[in-house]
């Protein structure tokens, strides 16, 4: 069964009451939505409080859920929402975290925009910002596909049309270089 | 598995990957054993574990995440549970002492609509720790933290709102024979009226005895003085070291009291006071004592569940609700008030409800 029928089924579970399926829908989904998350605010923790709210909600309304086809789709929404409207109060109560401004929220963050910003130490995200700058794109890409992806070494291969030898060894030395640049 | 890794292998080991953000039980089982087994390579596994948590930027570990989840469940369903034995909790009625809502023209709107929902107050998250005030704990301490407001209600039903980084210990006893407890930082009380039981705050520098009143205590270690603001009723304020001196203060006066020798003109003794007038903010002619703490709340048809949400999040304390009927009572107006109770009150007479306050934790219900 693929993932989209898998969380279907959880779905059906979770409207008659199963807890499990809530959990296991979660476990299925947890870094999907963290990651869709960071890319509308490197809010680290926020985007965490989120999915976790997201689905304490859909607990606590199991019993009046609806049939939902697809299933990611739905949460993505459901979270992208709650987002934008924790963000929008942030906004006007904080004059610190007002500096997201409205175009930031709308414009999809890049990946290294994502890395440097989820940092709260300004010495780290400098030194961060410096480090990546001195990879190749082709290790930046590989490394975005690996580490926030999450990725097999096949599944970089495949999407990057080479072997899984080469894809280990370009990551291999992008790591030892970036270790040596943020020490 | 091998015995040693360098760090650069540790991160590019997808196994190793796994483990850092427990989605693969397997992974965690063996990462767990090996870690335990190689004390000396802690460090190096501290290192690969920071660099992904970079990489990945800190997407977390699903299994811990999972956990909080599982806890916040839980405690919602235990209450829910409790809710449903107990049907004949006592609800406080309103109590209508207050009656001093001001319904003030609309100007700005500090809270805007926010996503945030009640039942957030069951998640175990930063926002409310779990502290238990119950008068028969030896010395129970509340501490704000970082939050903007935190609201505790004392075991005798006094209201307490500790500004951040602000925190309040109850002495032994408190309740029995007299009610005590010690302040650092900032507070806003809202003391009951119990004349068998004197209402004593100390601070660093000042004790301030109370009979039952609404009053503003400034007491940061970091600052020279401790400055008692009263709005109504009245409080003694004394100096520590020397309980004889003392003053009586009068609603909308304050009392500052200083620790440092020969800055104020009595002599004499180390410390001194001084009564000033509160200070009105020139707009809007309120006392700027309590500028954190005010809160013009403005009300445009909305269900009792979104303004339960927006108390919730400006006074720091948990509302929920008793009942499903409660959370779509619709309410208009603009509201300013000093504690939550008095807003909760306020609502109250546009439309009749219940609430039942408790420790840190507010519940409404029909």
């Amino acid at each position: 069964m693929n993932e989209d029928a898998l969380n279907t089924q959880y779905w059906e579970q979770l409207r008659k009451g199963d807890k499990q399926a809530l959990f296991e829908l979660y476990n299925n989904t947890y870094f999907h939505l963290v990651r869709f998350g960071l890319k509308i605010t490197a809010h680290d923790e926020l985007v965490k409080d989120c999915v976790t709210q997201l689905f304490f909600q859909l607990w606590d309304k199991h019993t009046r859920l609806q049939p939902v086809t697809h299933v990611r789709a739905y949460l993505f929404t459901s979270l992208r929402r709650m987002l934008l409207d924790k963000l929008a109060y942030q906004s006007k109560t904080s004059a610190a975290i007002s500096r997201l401004s409205a175009d930031e929220v709308a414009a999809e963050l890049s990946y290294e925009e994502i890395i440097v910003r989820v940092q709260h130490d300004e010495e780290l995200r400098q030194k961060l910002h410096r480090a990546m700058q001195q990879l190749t794109p082709k290790q930046k890409e590989l490394i975005r596909l690996m580490f926030f992806e999450g990725l097999t070494y096949e599944e970089v291969a495949a999407r990057t049309s080479q072997s899984i030898k080469t894809a280990y060894n370009t990551i291999y030395n992008a790591i030892h270089l970036l270790r040596k640049l943020l020490k | 598995m091998n015995t040693h890794f360098t760090v650069e292998e540790l991160v590019c080991d997808v196994s190793f990957q796994r483990y850092c953000r427990g989605d693969d039980a397997l992974a965690v089982a063996q990462w767990t054993a090996w870690i335990e087994a190689h004390p000396a390579q802690q460090d190096l596994v501290e290192e690969a574990r920071q660099l992904l948590s970079i990489l990945n930027a800190r997407q977390g570990n699903v299994q811990e995440q999972r956990g909080q989840l599982a806890d916040g469940i839980d405690r919602y369903d235990l209450l829910k549970q409790s809710l449903a034995d107990q049907p004949t909790a006592t609800i406080l009625p309103a109590r209508r002492r207050w009656k001093y809502v001001s319904v003030v023209a609309a100007a700005a709107l500090l809270l805007a609509v926010a996503g945030y929902y009640w039942y957030l107050a069951f998640l175990p998250t930063k926002i409310s720790p779990p502290a238990v005030v119950r008068a028969v704990d030896p010395v129970v301490e509340l501490r704000s933290g970082d939050e903007p407001r935190k609201t505790v209600v004392l075991p005798d039903g006094s209201v307490v709102t500790l500004r951040s980084h602000s925190s309040l210990t109850l002495l032994a006893g408190f309740n029995q024979s007299t009610r005590e407890l010690s302040l650092t930082g900032e507070a806003f009380f809202d003391v009951t009226h119990h004349v068998d039981r004197p209402f004593i705050v100390h601070t660093r520098a000042a004790n301030i005895e109370v009979l039952g009143t609404v009053f503003n205590v400034r007491a940061y270690p970091s600052q020279e003085h401790v400055e008692t603001a009263l709005f109504r009723g009245k409080v003694v304020v004394s100096l520590k070291d020397h309980p004889e001196q003392q003053v009586v203060l009068a609603p909308s006066m304050k009392a500052i009291v200083s620790d440092k020798g020969g800055l104020q003109v009595d002599g004499g003794h180390k410390a001194t006071v001084h009564v000033l007038k509160l200070s009105p903010d020139p707009v809007s002619h309120k006392a700027q004592e309590i500028e954190w703490l005010r809160n013009r709340l403005r009300i445009e048809d909305e269900p009792l569940s979104a303004i339960a949400v927006k108390l919730q999040d400006w006074y720091g304390i948990q509302i929920s609700f008793a009942d499903e009927a409660v959370k779509s009572y619709r309410y208009t107006g603009t509201f300013e008030s000093e504690t939550v109770v008095k807003a909760l009150e306020a609502l109250q007479l546009s439309y009749p409800f219940s609430f039942q306050v408790d420790k840190e934790k507010i519940i409404i219900s029909k």
